[in-house]
């Protein structure tokens, strides 16, 4: 049985008369380095809602690991192993930047509410396990040493990668980054480059991104699918991709 | 073993202030002052309990009162009926009756609160308004409890050591529920529901739960205010009951404990203790038309200084905190001067005494406050050993600066 | 001359014979509720701010036009006989209007402009605050106890116009009639007796002259349940002229706000800032300019339904005045879609006409109730209001 991790089979979605999604399907397989690019307003991100349960398709499915995901509720999905960064970070703002990473942390973790309402052994216990875990996470990264600062006074580029760090403490075996260099400077993408990788060697994630600088995802990703106004334009690897045609125009068209 | 010993010890420290609470109230002699301070001990739970709510969990509830009506209303009618004298002792049946009616209020939170919650900011806070309302009017149409004239609790079950009781077990959960990893999951529904769910948080569950334990809080200091006062006006269950909790928990800073708690006091008592405030000759204290215009030049003299200090010293330190002061303190000179000047006017025809200006001031404290301090008082600081450290030791260096 | 007072027909049960009634009533009530509403729902739709103190606003409204037909001489102290003029009456609407406005601007200009920037909770307790301040500081100023009402006498358009819809069965009108003729022809019996037996009092009749008095009292009694049978057998609508001056001029008034916000360049600019404040503000409308008019107007609409209720029912007035009316409008801006125009109105229709049915149908004492109770049902179904969009956020 040869199984995907995730496996988007003729999505689509429309929000009244617009069809953001038109018939996309791709797949994943585990380990995976895979890119979503596309101009504009191509649908990318109305992808990852798609995935994890912000929207639900209209038409089409979506299989993660072999089952049908489309139309469960965020938070069923993330505990299936799928998490995601935003292309508008969302942090906890007002949360110091290990929290935000405990929170992510939290949905592995199996003691009830009401012994943290009781302050018991069990909930102290885990609430240190979870401080601790958060904290490797920072330091893989390179998050460590403001680990007690509020995530809204970090300046942008550790926002981005703290966000990863929270996508990170869910334990997914799929994780979705949106935009994950965005605003961020040539020396910081090369470092972001690096973490990515690691993510995918080393704890053994499937990654699939969006990202608008060409550079950032040739040189990362091993596979890849265009998108243009919600149409699935062409699909392969970076070679294939950056003489494709429909490829070039499309993003030439909005140059123009 | 060590978790144990401090544990027991906390809940023997917990009985110990609660009974020196009762106990002061006794020292103090005066009926009235003990009624204020200990009806200040419902409302510490009241507004540390829609802290969970508003503050914690960032979910607009206005209705709190409607929670509590339910607990004072529910084991008030069950102790008329059903309460046996020379059957079970008083205390425990109250502390029954205190489960009773948290349980009650609480599953009406879970009524209101699972389809309700779905709702987005001003929409759920219309809502519990509806229902405070809804739950008041339907209380002053039911005979049995009374109706519009109020309904009297017989007997009355006067325990002031489980109001204070109550009051430290909801800040007790309140901060446990802070101190754990359960309790950043509300903090971040509170943040961003969208990235809350991405992390796997189910924020639906997250609302019930705190909107539940909420109310059932609110149930239980409703059961401890009815069978202290023994009357209850449906009157004081209205909406203006669910604005002066709402106050509290703003007021004090939206999501600290400790700014819930101390503003419930301080608004419990303020305006108590504006009644009996006499002037030098022993007079209760007035004003005159003069006074009042003062009091309304003052307050918005006060704002703008306040706002102007900021700007002319930008860097914190000892001048600013001297300016600020000021600031804060010279345009109530107003109220003398003007009260004094426009005495022989004929603004000045009318004099007023500061027990019926009571709530004129309280809502100005409400004004300045926000206009001042728009995250209330605390913020979003908790009292803490460390921070009154920290407090210290920065105003030595402003000293020794 | 005394003024019919806007008292709701208190019915034993569902009588639908006084369903026209209750409607036209409701239909009325409604059109103040919608009224105040669209102040509500202006200002929500432009600063995203529920202002809690426009209820305080009207009852400033309501109070200008107490003053104000004092100021006329139709004090219950004032010397003289005033005449009912349609002049007074004008200038008691205007000056209503003008001083809500005034007040509007100064509660933004002080209060929450300084909170525009910060969370709509502060901004929120800001506006009760405001609120308390007007209900407490106000009964220091305002003639507040005994609670004054403003004098009939203002009011010109007191008759009552009684409409037809069907009349009562001819057999019944036969009833009352027999009935009526039998009771002069018993009351021309009991006098001649009391003359014969020389009393004055009826206590004083001998036994025979009570028997006379008892049949008279019995012939009362036999008009009284004809008459009933009459009014329930026919259904009219009793129409206070003044009903329809209230109908009219909230029609005009809303027909003119319509007018203000859709063809002026003021009413674009507004438009604008409820779409996106934001961009209003970076595209060259002085946004500040815009919130000032915003308050402005919906103050005044509320100044205007102020008067006319508090002018045409004779309620007492107390700072409190508006805390009730406040509320229900409120809901009724919710139930439409808040920061919804044509919602406001049609969410302050339904609440007058829910109000109304609910005391028709014998639940009076729910009637506070039914406002809140219609808005919990139609948030569950349509979260945004009837006419609002629940807007998906953008992810």
């Amino acid at each position: 049985m040869s199984q995907h991790v995730l496996e988007v089979k003729n999505a689509t979605i429309r929000f009244g008369g617009l069809t953001a999604v038109n018939n996309v399907s791709f797949q994943l397989n585990k380990g995976d380095l895979f890119g979503l690019i596309g101009p504009n307003g191509a649908g990318k991100t109305t992808c990852f809602n798609l995935i994890t349960g912000v929207y639900k398709p209209t038409e089409g499915t979506i299989l993660f690991q072999g089952s049908s995901i489309g139309g469960l509720r965020p938070h069923h999905i993330a505990k299936r192993g799928i998490s995601r960064t935003f292309q508008n970070i969302r942090l906890f703002n007002s949360l110091s930047v290990v929290e935000n990473v405990m929170i992510g942390g939290q949905l592995r973790h199996k003691t009830a509410m009401a012994s943290a309402f009781f302050h018991l052994p069990s909930a102290i216990k885990e609430t240190a396990e979870l401080r601790a875990k958060a904290m490797d996470l920072l330091e893989v990264m390179d998050l460590a040493d403001s680990a007690n600062s509020r995530s809204i006074d970090l300046p942008y580029g550790k926002q981005r990668r703290l966000e990863i760090a929270r996508a990170m403490a869910t334990q997914p075996d799929l994780i979705l980054l949106d935009e994950p260099a965005a605003g961020m400077n040539p020396q910081e993408k090369e470092e972001l480059m690096r973490a990515v990788r690691r993510i995918r060697d080393e704890f053994e994630k499937t990654v699939l991104l969006i990202e608008h600088d060409m550079r950032f995802v040739m040189n990362l990703c091993e596979r890849i699918v265009v998108l243009d106004r919600g149409e699935e334009i062409a699909a392969g690897p970076p070679e294939a991709i950056r003489n494709d045609p429909k490829v070039i125009e499309a993003y030439l068209g909005e140059a123009v | 073993m060590k978790f144990w010993t401090v544990r027991l010890l906390s809940v023997a420290a917990a009985f110990a202030f609660a009974f020196a609470m009762q106990g002061l109230g006794s020292v103090i002699g005066d009926d009235y002052a003990y009624r204020v301070i200990n009806v200040s001990g419902i409302f510490i739970t009241l507004a540390v309990s829609l802290n969970l709510i508003n503050g914690i969990t960032g979910q607009f509830s206005i209705g709190h009162a409607a929670f509590y009506q339910v607990g004072a209303y529910v084991t008030g009618y069950m102790t008329l009926k059903m309460f046996d004298p020379g059957g079970m002792h008083p205390t425990l049946w109250l502390i029954m009756m205190m489960f009773v009616g948290a349980v009650a209020a609480g599953l009406l939170g879970l009524v209101v609160g699972l389809p309700s919650l779905r709702l987005r900011g001003d929409y759920l806070a219309i809502v519990t308004l509806g229902f405070n309302e809804i739950i008041r009017i339907i209380s002053t149409n039911i005979p049995e409890v009374g109706g519009a004239a109020g309904f009297n609790i017989k007997p009355k079950i006067v325990e002031p050591w489980l109001i204070w009781m109550l009051a430290v077990i909801c800040i007790a959960l309140s901060r446990n529920l802070l101190k754990n990893a359960h309790g950043l999951t509300f903090w971040a529904v509170r943040e961003d529901e969208v990235a809350s769910s991405a992390m796997g948080v189910n924020n639906t569950r997250i609302k019930v739960v705190a909107f539940v334990v909420g109310s059932a809080l609110a149930g239980a200091a409703g059961v401890l205010y009815g069978h202290f006062e023994g009357f209850l006006d449906p009157k004081v269950f209205g909406m203006q009951q669910s604005f002066i909790i709402l106050t509290m928990v703003v007021l004090g800073g939206t999501g600290s404990i400790t700014g819930s708690a101390l503003a419930a006091v301080f608004l419990t008592v303020l305006p108590e203790y504006l009644r009996d405030l006499k002037d030098p000759t022993g007079n209760e204290l007035a004003l005159n038309g003069g006074g009042i215009i003062g009091v309304f030049a003052a307050s918005i003299l006060m704002i703008w200084a306040v706002k102007r200090m900021k700007t002319m010293f930008p860097v914190k330190g000892r001048n600013r905190s001297l300016a600020e002061v000021g600031a804060h303190l010279v345009p109530w000179a107003l109220v003398p001067l003007l009260n004094a000047v426009l005495a022989s006017t004929p603004l000045a025809a009318n004099t007023y005494r500061v027990s019926e200006l009571r709530m004129v001031f309280f809502a100005l404290v409400l004004i300045l406050v926000m206009q001042l301090r728009p995250s209330g008082v605390f913020g979003h600081h908790e009292f803490s050993w460390n921070w009154l450290k920290s407090l210290f030791s920065r105003f030595r260096k402003e000293q020794t600066a | 001359m005394g003024l019919e007072l806007y008292l709701p027909l208190v019915a034993a049960g569902p009588d639908f014979s006084t369903l026209p009634q209750q409607l036209t009533n409701g239909l009325i009530l409604g059109s103040i509720y919608a009224l105040i509403a669209l102040g509500y729902t202006m200002v929500y739709g432009v600063l995203r701010l529920i202002n809690f103190a426009h209820g305080e606003v009207y009852m400033l409204g309501a109070y200008t036009a107490l003053l104000v037909s004092w100021a006329f001489g139709f004090a219950p102290t004032s010397p003289g006989d005033p005449k009912a003029s349609v002049l007074v009456l004008a200038v008691m609407l205007l000056a209503s209007m003008v001083v809500c406005a005034a007040v509007g601007a100064v509660i933004e200009y002080l209060a929450y402009r300084p909170m525009r920037k910060q969370s709509r909770i502060s901004a929120l307790i800001t506006a009760i605050g405001v609120s308390l301040l007007l209900q407490y500081g106000g009964a220091l100023f305002l003639p507040a106890s005994p609670p004054p009402t403003i004098s009939g006498k203002v009011d010109p358009f007191a008759s009552i116009a009684t409409l037809t819809l069907s009349p009562p069965p001819a057999d019944l009108v036969d009833a009352e009639e027999a009935a009526r003729a039998e009771l002069a022809a018993r009351e021309t019996s009991l006098e001649q007796t009391m003359e014969a037996e020389g009393v004055r009092n009826q206590f004083d009749l001998s036994p025979e002259g009570k028997e006379v008095l008892q049949a008279k009292q019995a012939a009362e009694r036999e008009v009284n349940r004809t008459a009933g049978a009459v009014e329930t057998g026919s259904i009219t609508i009793k129409l206070p002229q003044n009903r329809l001056v209230i109908l009219g001029t909230v029609v005009g008034l809303m027909a003119a706000l319509w007018f203000l916000v859709m063809k002026t360049k003021t009413g674009r600019s507004m438009r604008a800032a409820s779409h996106d404040f934001e961009s209003a503000s970076l595209m060259g409308i002085n946004v500040n300019r815009v919130v000032s008019i915003t308050f402005m107007i919906g103050s005044a609409l509320a100044g205007a339904g102020a008067m006319m209720n508090a002018t045409f029912t004779g309620t007492s007035l107390t700072t409190f005045y508006g805390l009730l009316p406040g509320v229900k409008a409120f809901v009724a801006a919710v139930l439409g879609g808040i920061g919804n125009i044509p919602g406001a109105v049609l969410g302050g229709l339904i609440m007058g006409l829910a109000e109304e049915l609910s005391v028709w149908a014998g639940f009076s004492g729910y009637k506070d109730a039914v406002a809140f109770i219609i808005l919990i049902v139609v948030l569950l179904f349509r979260p945004g209001g009837l006419l609002g969009s629940s807007k998906v956020e953008k992810v």
